[in-house]
């Protein structure tokens, strides 16, 4: 008797999308970590057999590019702390609305802010904080600022930590959801029977318990954070030089390829070891099938 | 009855809300004012700048140019996806998570970087797509595939493959009990990926910025290269548009798909 089993799924099905990842991914990204490797040469795309680290010791060399990398990582950590501290009461009150209705219709929101476009929301941002934007309008209308001392919000290291934070919110509040609502509800009363006051029960209990959301969605944070370059450009006004407005300058201004496909593997290699930790965490809490 | 929400967490995530989306709200009070940018207290209403968007050449083709990139991107994206999801989840091989990582990747990867390495490799390999529609077309894919696996992946995750195979004990041919069983009990995740996939393509910026080229602008390109500049009302009604298809999207989804489960393993 033949057993009866499903449609057999064989590789074919996989294979077109394989394909197109080697081709359109793996090799262009292998393309760039060759070049970097390759002597500078202004206006010159081609991968040579000349190999040669000089564009490794050029990039450790200068302070100014050294710089850029520690102030990309800093910026990404404090965005990610940051972002953590705004999130996490979204998060908590999401996942404890067990209203369906209410409960989606918040989910909706954050759903929605995080596929629209980031330049859209930027421009809201820059209505808001510019030089003559609404919050400065209000403050000098309150009398708290003179009307040519606007407070500067934008375009330093403070207008690109409020852009980041508004960019990652959604994504490290989806990534707290789930690990605030799967904290079994006795854990918390529990603690409270046992005479801890509610504050104490939230620290004690419910907050180590999210240690895990905590974490992965840090690194999440991070490695979406080092990478933009929408957000320095616009709420920086490039005044702050963060790897990836580097890169850009570097080829689309100097074509100077090779040089900055050496702060593109940098950036890269910075981002996925995030990416990296993020996922090994994921895979012990999922058991291996993230 | 207690509440469950200590206040002052409440009072924190109003005020978290209230970051995440008053930008939004501002952009589509900004594309609808009525003076030439937005004030405290705000002026008027109009819809003088819609109305400019609706005549200015740049905004509109790079609206349409983008849309059309979208749908086009949707498309293979679905297609892709879909099947890569199907594999996933019916097949054993033991490294299908390192696969499943690899092609969710591109999603936390900096798109300047897959950008630009797709450019060189246009270049190099003389392929003559670099600032052309086709060359984002497929920077594009990378980018809008892995919601596809992700949202038909949860849908196959909730399917009860012993549907398939009650089926096939009836004596459905294998192809035959696929289509007719399995296909339209995924047939919702997969409309909602397809949905995710086109906004991802609508919205994205970072991967475009190294392929664009004057005449082939993508919409959040053509709308950075005039923020950069100058505060032009006719890019928030730009905005506002964009902002009813990304709403309408999600209020899509969210009738195809149980929202909250989907989130259940990202």
């Amino acid at each position: 008797m033949g057993r009866a089993s499903p449609l057999r799924l064989n590789w074919l099905l996989v294979v077109p999308l394989i394909i197109f990842f080697v081709i359109f991914f793996v090799i262009p990204v292998g393309l760039i970590f060759a070049t970097s490797f390759n002597p500078q040469t202004i206006g010159q795309v081609s991968v040579t057999t000349d190999l040669t680290l000089d564009n490794y010791v050029r990039f450790f060399t200068r302070s100014s590019y050294l710089q850029a990398a520690g102030r990309s990582v800093m910026l990404a950590a404090i965005v990610s702390a940051v972002t953590l501290f705004v999130a996490y009461p979204m998060a908590f009150v999401i996942a404890k609305t067990e209203h369906p209705g209410r409960n989606t219709f918040l989910m909706i929101l954050v759903l929605a802010a995080m596929q629209l476009d980031m330049v859209i929301r930027l421009y809201g941002m820059m209505v808001i904080l510019g030089d003559n934007g609404l919050v400065n309008q209000m403050l000098i209308a309150l009398g708290l600022t003179g009307p040519d001392d606007p407070v500067q919000f934008m375009y330093n290291f403070l207008g690109v930590v409020l852009g980041l934070v508004q960019f990652s919110l959604p994504f490290m509040i989806l990534t707290l959801i789930g690990v605030i609502a799967g904290i079994d509800p006795s854990l918390e009363e529990a603690a409270r029977s046992l005479g801890a006051s509610r504050s104490r029960a939230f620290r004690r209990v419910i907050l180590p318990a999210s240690m895990p959301g905590i974490l992965s969605g840090s690194l999440l944070v991070f490695a979406l954070s080092i990478s933009s370059y929408i957000v320095p450009a616009l709420m920086g006004g490039f005044r702050v030089g963060v790897l990836p407005i580097h890169i850009f300058q570097q080829v689309a201004e100097g074509a100077r390829f090779q040089f900055g496909a050496t702060i593109a593997v940098i950036l890269f290699l910075i981002s996925a070891g995030a990416v990296a930790i993020y996922l090994h965490i994921g895979a012990r809490r999922s058991g291996g099938l993230a | 009855m207690e509440r469950k929400i200590p206040l002052p967490l409440l009072v924190l995530a109003v005020l978290g809300f209230a970051y995440m989306l008053l930008p939004i709200l501002i952009v589509v009070l900004a594309g609808l004012t009525s003076g030439e940018f937005l004030t405290f207290p705000p002026e008027g209403l109009s819809l003088r700048w819609v109305i400019a968007f609706l005549q200015s050449e740049k905004y509109l083709s790079a609206f349409f140019f983008s849309f059309r990139l979208a749908l086009m991107t949707m498309v293979v994206s679905t297609i892709l996806g879909t099947a890569a999801a199907l594999f996933l989840s019916r097949s054993r091989f033991v490294g299908r998570g390192a696969m499943r990582a690899f092609f969710l990747s591109p999603v936390v990867l900096p798109g300047v970087v897959v950008g630009f390495a797709l450019y060189a490799f246009y270049i190099s390999a003389g392929m003559g797509i670099s600032r052309t529609i086709w060359g984002l077309w497929i920077g594009h894919i990378l980018y809008s595939t892995p919601y596809v696996i992700g949202t038909v992946g949860a849908a196959l995750a909730t399917y009860d493959v012993s549907l398939e195979e009650a089926a096939r004990s009836l004596g459905a041919s294998p192809w035959r009990a696929f289509r007719k069983v399995t296909l339209p009990n995924i047939a919702q995740g997969i409309q909602a990926g397809s949905i995710f996939a086109f906004i991802v393509s609508f919205g994205q910026f970072e991967v475009s910025l190294f392929l664009s080229a004057p005449n082939s602008e993508p919409l959040p390109i053509a709308m950075y290269n005039s923020l950069r500049y100058k505060f032009d009302p006719s890019a928030a009604a730009a905005g506002i548009f964009a902002i009813t298809l990304v709403t309408a999207s999600v209020l899509l989804t969210n009738r195809l798909v149980n929202i909250r489960r989907l989130l259940d393993r990202q």
